[in-house]
C-alpha cells in the first residue's frame, strides 16, 4: 500500500511533483502531508538539474481543497495555534525560494491554504472545468488565511480585490480567476496536456516569459496613494453585514491595515498571530461545529440505492402563490418540466410573473444570460385543467391551508396521475398522515416545506408520513439537493420542526410585549444576540395572518404550552392586521422605515421593564426546550441536523453554533434552573422537557456522541 | 393512401395577434415551443415516442436555422428526438403534416409532432447590398485611413433598409407582390372592389360571431406573452367588431394606388401564430386506444402560372378529386384560405366554369359549384389574419372541429400558395 502523499518525477529537466493522499478522495495540507512536502521541498532546493518544478494534483476534480479542519478544530491555545501556522508559512514560502520556477496546475478545488500554495508558486495555470474553484474561504470558519495568503494574494492582484475575496470568502472558477489576475491561464480540461507543456516551454522563454509578468496587476491610483480608503470602506460594509459578531473578517482588515508597508517576515508573524488569535475564538469553534453539521446533513447515505430513486424529469405545481411560484422558478431553474395549475390564466401570467421576475434577478446579477432564462421559461406550461397531468412524475401542491381543500386536490390528482407517480404537499403545518389517510396511494405521498421565500431560503423539510415507501423519500432528498437546498427529514407532528421551535419564541415574545415591554426594545435585544431580525419585524415580514394560524395549529396540537398570546390573537382577529404585505402590523412601514403602530400598544397591559437577560432567556429557552422535546420524540435525528435546520430555516445565528450548540455552551444545568425560575414565575409552558432534564442532571449535553 | 388514413389526435394553436402587436416579443420558436409542449401535454403520449418533429416555416429566422429543432428542445423534448423544417410558402403547416404523412405510410415511423408557425413580426429589415458591402470593406481595413476611405463611398441612399416581410411576399421569378397578382385575378374575373369589400366584411362578422360563440376558444391554448408584467393573451385580435362594406371602402388600394382594387381591408392580415397537431396512422391510434380529432383521408398540391397563384385551390382541388372520385357534393364543409377577398370569388367563379376547366385543367367539366353557405363558416385570414407558415395547420384543425361541431363527417381543406401552388386536403371526422 502506498504511503507517502507525494510523488516527485523528472523528465527532460521538468519535475512535476504529484500530490495524492492515499485512499482519500482530496488532497488535503494536514500534518503530514505539509512535513513531506517540507522534506521535498529541501531535497528540491539542492537539486540543479531542474529548469520547472509543477505541482499537480492526482485527485479528480481536486487541486487541494484547503488546511485540515480537524486539526484547526484542535488548536485550543494560542501559543501552539501561532506556532502551528508559522510553521506552515515557512514550509511554503520555500516553494517561493527555490531556484527555478514553479507552476500550480490547478485542475478543481483550490481553497484555503490550497490556494496559499499555490500562491507561493511563480505561476498559476487553472481549466475552465466546472469543479475549478479558487478561493481563500476561511471567514467561513471563523479563521483567517494564515499560511500567507493575506500577504501573497495581495501582491498578486492588489489589496482591494484581495480583500473582497477574503471577505466574501468567494469561489472563483478558472476563467474569472484569470480576469482577476488570480491565475496566468486558463485552458479547457480537455486541453490541459498540451496547453501545459506549452506554458511550461513558454516560461522558459524569456521573452514569452515577460508577455505573462507583463499581464500581472498594476497598482490603482487608490491603492498607491490613500491604501487607507480600501480598508475603511471594507470594515464598513462588514460592520453591517455581521453587526460586529463576527471576528474574523475584522481581523483580516486589520492585518491589511497593519502590514502595509511592513516587511514580508513581520508581516507573515501578524498575520500568524492574527489567526492563532481567531483560531480559539468560540465564534470559531461554532462556525466548525456548523460546517461539520452542514457536511453531515450534506454526506447522508441516501435510503435506497441509486437505481432505486424514481425519475423526476416532469413535475407539476398545483398553486401559484408565493410559494407555488417560487417552486415552479426552482424546478424551471434545474431545467425539470414543469406544469403550472392556476385557477385562471391571468392567475397563472401573475405567477408567470412572478418567475420571470426572480429569472430576472438572476440575469442583472449575470448569474444566467437571456438566453438561459428563455430556456427556462420555456420549459414551464401552464393551464386550467388537472386532465394533463399524466406525465408528472412529481405533483406538489402548494395551495390553501386547508385540509379538505387539500384532499379534494390530492383526489383528483390521483384520477389522473400515474400510481408510481409522487404527489407532495407543501403545507407548512398539517399533518401529513391526515392529508393522506384517504389517499388509493397513500405511499407515494410526502410533505416537502420550504420556506419563503423559496427563491432564497435553504431549508426544505421532508416530511414522510408511515406510509411513506423510502424511495420516495430518497427521490425527494435527492432533488431538494439538486436544487441546492438542504434537505432535512423530519417527523410528522404539528408545526414539523422549524415552525414548532420557532412559533413559541415569537409567541413569548408577543406575551413579553403584552405584559408591557417595549416592541423596539425587544427586536433589538433579539437582532443583537444574532438572529437576522427581530421577532415581530419577523412576524410583519411573514405576515400575521400566517403567524396566528401556525400558531392556532400548535396551540390545538400541543395544548397550554403554546397557547396563542393575547395580544397576537387581537391584533389579528380584532385589529385585522397583517403586516407588511398590508403596511400595517407590529410596525407601521412605509417603504424601507418603520414606525411604531400605536394600536398594538394599546394592546399592552401596562409598563413593564424586563431584564436583557430575562427577555433572552424567555425568547431563546423556550426554544430550547421545544427542540428537546423534537429531540425526544424523534422528531429528527440529532442535535447537529436540528442546528442546520435553525440555522437555514430561521437565519439562527452561525457564529453561534446553532440552537442547541448554543444550549450547550449556555450549560444545560443553568437552563435548567432557569427555566425552572420561570416557570414558577410565568407557568407551564417553562416546564423543562424531560429530556433536557435527563441531560441536565447527568452533566450531558445535546450535541455529545457527535463528533 | 387510397385505404389507409392518417390520424389526427388532435391539435391547437396560438391566439393569431396583429403584426407588430401583441406576440411582436415572442420570437416564431417560441410561440411554437408553446404549442407543441401544450399538445404534447394533452396527447399524453411519452415525449421518447415520438419520431420526429416536423414543422412549416416560412421566414426561417436567421437566429433559429432549422427552427423545428429548437422547437422540439424548448419544448422539452429529449435530443434524442429529431426534427426538421419544411417549407412550402402559404401551405408550410400543411406540408408539415403531408410529410409525416408520407413518412408513416412508407413505414419510416408511427408518430408525428407536426405544425406551423411564424412571427411576421420578427421579419427583419435588410441592408441593402450597397451598404454591405461597405460593412465587409470596413471589416477588411487593417488601418484608419482605410477605413475612413471606405467610409467616404457611404451615400445616404445606402442607408435605405430592404423590408424583409415586402420581399418576402414578392414572387422573384416575376417580380409581382403577392397583392399584385390578386389584382390580376379581379382584372382576369372582373371582380370589382364593392364585391372584395362585401366579402371582407362578411368575413369578420363570420369570426366575430364565432368569437362570441367561443368556437375559437376551442382551438387556442392562452398564451402569457409578458412575463416580466404577467400579460395573457386570451382571443385572436385580428376581427373588427361590426366591420361593414362601407368602413372598407374608404380605404385606399395599397398594390395599385391609382386603379387598384384590392386594399390592406380585404387582404388577409400579417401576424403572428403557432398551431400544432400530432398526427399517427389509424391503426396506431387503436392501438394506443385514442380518440382522433379526425382523419386525413388525402391530400394534393398543383402548380400553376405563379402570376395567378391565387386560383391554387381549384387546380390542386380538381387533382384530389381525379385521385378519389369525389366530388364537391361529398365535401360538407370547406375551408378554402382568405389570402386576398378576389382570390376567393375568383376561384368560386373559376370552379363552377366548365370553360376554366377545359383550359386550364385538362377536364371537360367544371370542378363544381362551391356553396357559399358551407364555406368558411367562421370567416378566415381576412379577419383572422394569415400567418403564413401557421395558417394550413389552423386551417385542417379548424375544419375539423368545425365538423364535429356541426355533426359533419367530410371537408376539404385548400389553400393557395405564393409562386403558383394549391393544396388540398380532404378530411374526415370519423
Amino acid at each position: 500500500m502506498k504511503t507517502h502523499n507525494f510523488t516527485l518525477t523528472i523528465e527532460d529537466r521538468i519535475a512535476t511533483l504529484v500530490f495524492d493522499i492515499p485512499d482519500s478522495k482530496v488532497n488535503i495540507l494536514n500534518h503530514q502531508s505539509m512535513e513531506e512536502l517540507n522534506s521535498h521541498l529541501d531535497a528540491l532546493k539542492k537539486n540543479t538539474e531542474i529548469k520547472v518544478l509543477r505541482f499537480v494534483s492526482a485527485k479528480k476534480d481536486i487541486f487541494i481543497a484547503g488546511a485540515d479542519i480537524t486539526e484547526i478544530r484542535s488548536l485550543d491555545d494560542c501559543d501552539t495555534a501561532y506556532d502551528v501556522v508559522r510553521h506552515g508559512q515557512i514550509i511554503l514560502e520555500k516553494i517561493a525560494y527555490l531556484p527555478f520556477p514553479t507552476i500550480a496546475v490547478i485542475d478543481g478545488a483550490c481553497l484555503g491554504g490550497g490556494f496559499e500554495l499555490a500562491l507561493r508558486c511563480t505561476y498559476r495555470i487553472a481549466t475552465e472545468n466546472k469543479a475549478t474553484k479558487i478561493g481563500l474561504p476561511e471567514v467561513n470558519l471563523g479563521v483567517i488565511p494564515g499560511f500567507g495568503g493575506t500577504q501573497t494574494l495581495q501582491k498578486l492582484i492588489g489589496p482591494s480585490k484581495a480583500l473582497e475575496l477574503i471577505l466574501g470568502a468567494k469561489y472563483i472558477n478558472g476563467a474569472k480567476a484569470l480576469k482577476l489576475g488570480m491565475v496566468d491561464a486558463c485552458v479547457p480540461q480537455g486541453y490541459l496536456d498540451f496547453k501545459l507543456a506549452a506554458f511550461t516551454q513558454s516560461i522558459l522563454n524569456p521573452i514569452e516569459q515577460a508577455g505573462i509578468l507583463k499581464k500581472r496587476y498594476q497598482p490603482t491610483l487608490v491603492e498607491r496613494f490613500t491604501p487607507w480608503v480600501i480598508t475603511m470602506v471594507a470594515y464598513k460594509t462588514v460592520m453591517e453585514k455581521t453587526k460586529g459578531h463576527y471576528p474574523a473578517p475584522l481581523a483580516v482588515i486589520e492585518i491589511f491595515k497593519k502590514t502595509n508597508g511592513m516587511d514580508s517576515t513581520r508581516a507573515l508573524e501578524f498575520e500568524a498571530r492574527m489567526f492563532a488569535q481567531m483560531a480559539v475564538t468560540p465564534e470559531s469553534k461554532n462556525l466548525i461545529s456548523v460546517y461539520f453539521a452542514l457536511e453531515a446533513v450534506k454526506n447522508e447515505k441516501a435510503l435506497v440505492s441509486k437505481e432505486a430513486l424514481l425519475p423526476v424529469k416532469f413535475t407539476s405545481v398545483i398553486g401559484g402563490g408565493a410559494m407555488g411560484g417560487g417552486i415552479v422558478w426552482l424546478f424551471a431553474k434545474m431545467d425539470l418540466l414543469v406544469r403550472l395549475y392556476a385557477r385562471s390564466f391571468d392567475k397563472a401570467a401573475q405567477t408567470l410573473q412572478h418567475v420571470a421576475q426572480s429569472f430576472e434577478f438572476l440575469k442583472k446579477r449575470r448569474r444566467l444570460n437571456a438566453r438561459e432564462v428563455d430556456m427556462k421559461l420555456s420549459l414551464i406550461s401552464y393551464g386550467t385543467d388537472l386532465s394533463f397531468f399524466g406525465h408528472s412524475d412529481l405533483a406538489i401542491e402548494a395551495i390553501v391551508e386547508d385540509m379538505a381543500t387539500k384532499k379534494q386536490t390530492f383526489k383528483e390528482l390521483e384520477a389522473v396521475m400515474r400510481d408510481d407517480a409522487i404527489i407532495a404537499t407543501n403545507t407548512s403545518s398539517l399533518s401529513i398522515n391526515l392529508l393522506s389517510s384517504d389517499m388509493q396511494h397513500p405511499e407515494r405521498f410526502i410533505g416537502m416545506h420550504f420556506f419563503n421565500p423559496v427563491e432564497q431560503m435553504p431549508l426544505v423539510e421532508i416530511i414522510p408520513s408511515k406510509d411513506t415507501k423510502p424511495e420516495v423519500i430518497a427521490t425527494i432528498v435527492g432533488l431538494a439537493r439538486k436544487a441546492g437546498k438542504t434537505p432535512i427529514v423530519v417527523n410528522d407532528c404539528p408545526g414539523f420542526l422549524v415552525n414548532r421551535i420557532l412559533l413559541p419564541y415569537i409567541n413569548e415574545c408577543a406575551k413579553m410585549l403584552h405584559q408591557g415591554e417595549g416592541v423596539e426594545r425587544i427586536d433589538t435585544l433579539i437582532e443583537t444576540f444574532g438572529m437576522p431580525m427581530g421577532p415581530f419585524v419577523l412576524a410583519d415580514t411573514v405576515g400575521l395572518d400566517v403567524g396566528y394560524k401556525v400558531a392556532s395549529v400548535l396551540h390545538q396540537g400541543y395544548g397550554e404550552r403554546m397557547e396563542v398570546s393575547t395580544l397576537l390573537d387581537r391584533a389579528y382577529n380584532e385589529l385585522h392586521l397583517l403586516g407588511k404585505k398590508a403596511k400595517r402590523g407590529f410596525y407601521i412601514h412605509d417603504g424601507k422605515n418603520k414606525t411604531l403602530n400605536p394600536d398594538i400598544q394599546a394592546l399592552q397591559l401596562g409598563k413593564v421593564h424586563l431584564s436583557d437577560e430575562e427577555i433572552l432567556d424567555r425568547a431563546m429557552l423556550v426554544m430550547v426546550n421545544e427542540a428537546a422535546y423534537c429531540l425526544q420524540e424523534g422528531i429528527v435525528k440529532n442535535a447537529q441536523y436540528l442546528d442546520v435546520a435553525m440555522i437555514m430555516g430561521t437565519g439562527f445565528p452561525p457564529f453561534r453554533g446553532g440552537l442547541l450548540k448554543y444550549a450547550d455552551t449556555y450549560g444545560l444545568e443553568k437552563i435548567l434552573h432557569a427555566l425552572l425560575r420561570l416557570r414558577d414565575k410565568y407557568g407551564m409552558r417553562f416546564e423543562p422537557a424531560p429530556l433536557l432534564q435527563e441531560l441536565a442532571h447527568t452533566g450531558s449535553t445535546f450535541y455529545k456522541g457527535i463528533k | 393512401m387510397k385505404h389507409e388514413r392518417i390520424a389526427i389526435i388532435d391539435g391547437i394553436r396560438t391566439p393569431i395577434a396583429k403584426s407588430g402587436g401583441l406576440l411582436k416579443n415572442l420570437q416564431a420558436e417560441t410561440l411554437g415551443a408553446h404549442v407543441v409542449q401544450e399538445l404534447a401535454l394533452r396527447v399524453g403520449i411519452d415525449y421518447d415516442r415520438y419520431d420526429e418533429i416536423i414543422i412549416g416555416n416560412v421566414s426561417q429566422p436567421v437566429h433559429a436555422a432549422n427552427i423545428a429543432r429548437v422547437i422540439g428542445l424548448k419544448a422539452g423534448f429529449g435530443p434524442s428526438i429529431p426534427a426538421y423544417t419544411v417549407h412550402r410558402n402559404c401551405a408550410s403547416g400543411m406540408e408539415s403534416i403531408t410529410t409525416a404523412t408520407d413518412k408513416i405510410l412508407s413505414g419510416q415511423g408511427e408518430i408525428y409532432m407536426c405544425g406551423g408557425v411564424e412571427s411576421m413580426s420578427n421579419i427583419p429589415l435588410i441592408f441593402s447590398p450597397a451598404l454591405t458591402g461597405i460593412f465587409e470593406g470596413l471589416f477588411k481595413s487593417r488601418s484608419v485611413s482605410e477605413k475612413l476611405k471606405n467610409i467616404s463611398h457611404l451615400r445616404p441612399e445606402f442607408l435605405k433598409p430592404i423590408i424583409g416581410l415586402m420581399q418576402g411576399l414578392t414572387d422573384p421569378t416575376n417580380g409581382l407582390m403577392m397583392g399584385s397578382t390578386a389584382e390580376i385575378l379581379a382584372q382576369d374575373f372582373g371582380i370589382s372592389r364593392e364585391a372584395q369589400d362585401i366579402y371582407a366584411s362578411m368575413s369578420h362578422n363570420k369570426a366575430q360571431a364565432a368569437q362570441v360563440a367561443g368556437i375559437f376558444a376551442q382551438e387556442i391554448t392562452p398564451i402569457v406573452y409578458d412575463a416580466l408584467r404577467g400579460k395573457v393573451m386570451m382571443d385572436d385580435d385580428g376581427i373588427r367588431y361590426d366591420q361593414s362594406p362601407d368602413k372598407l371602402g374608404k380605404l385606399k388600394p395599397f398594390f395599385d394606388r391609382k386603379n387598384g382594387t384590392v386594399t390592406a381591408g380585404n387582404s388577409s392580415q400579417v401576424s403572428d401564430a403557432a398551431a400544432a397537431v400530432v398526427i399517427m396512422s389509424e391503426n396506431k391510434a387503436k392501438e394506443l386506444g385514442l380518440e382522433p380529432l379526425g382523419y386525413l383521408s388525402s391530400y394534393a398540391y398543383a402548380g400553376l402560372d405563379p402570376s395567378r397563384m391565387g386560383l391554387g385551390p381549384v387546380y390542386s382541388t380538381a387533382k384530389i378529386f381525379k385521385k378519389t372520385g369525389l366530388t364537391l357534393k361529398d365535401m360538407e364543409l370547406i375551408e378554402m384560405n382568405e389570402a386576398f377577398a378576389v382570390q376567393i370569388l375568383a376561384n368560386l367563379k373559376a370552379f363552377e366554369s366548365a370553360s376554366y376547366a377545359q383550359q386550364h385543367l385538362n377536364q371537360s367539366i367544371a370542378v363544381g359549384s362551391i356553396d357559399e353557405s358551407i364555406l368558411n363558416i367562421h370567416g378566415g385570414s381576412v379577419a383572422l389574419g394569415h400567418p403564413v407558415g401557421m395558417t394550413g395547420t389552423r386551417l385542417v384543425i379548424h375544419l375539423l372541429k368545425a365538423l364535429r361541431q356541426q355533426n359533419k363527417n367530410r371537408g376539404l381543406a385548400t389553400l393557395c400558395i405564393g409562386g403558383g401552388q394549391g393544396a388540398s386536403m380532404i378530411l374526415e371526422v370519423s
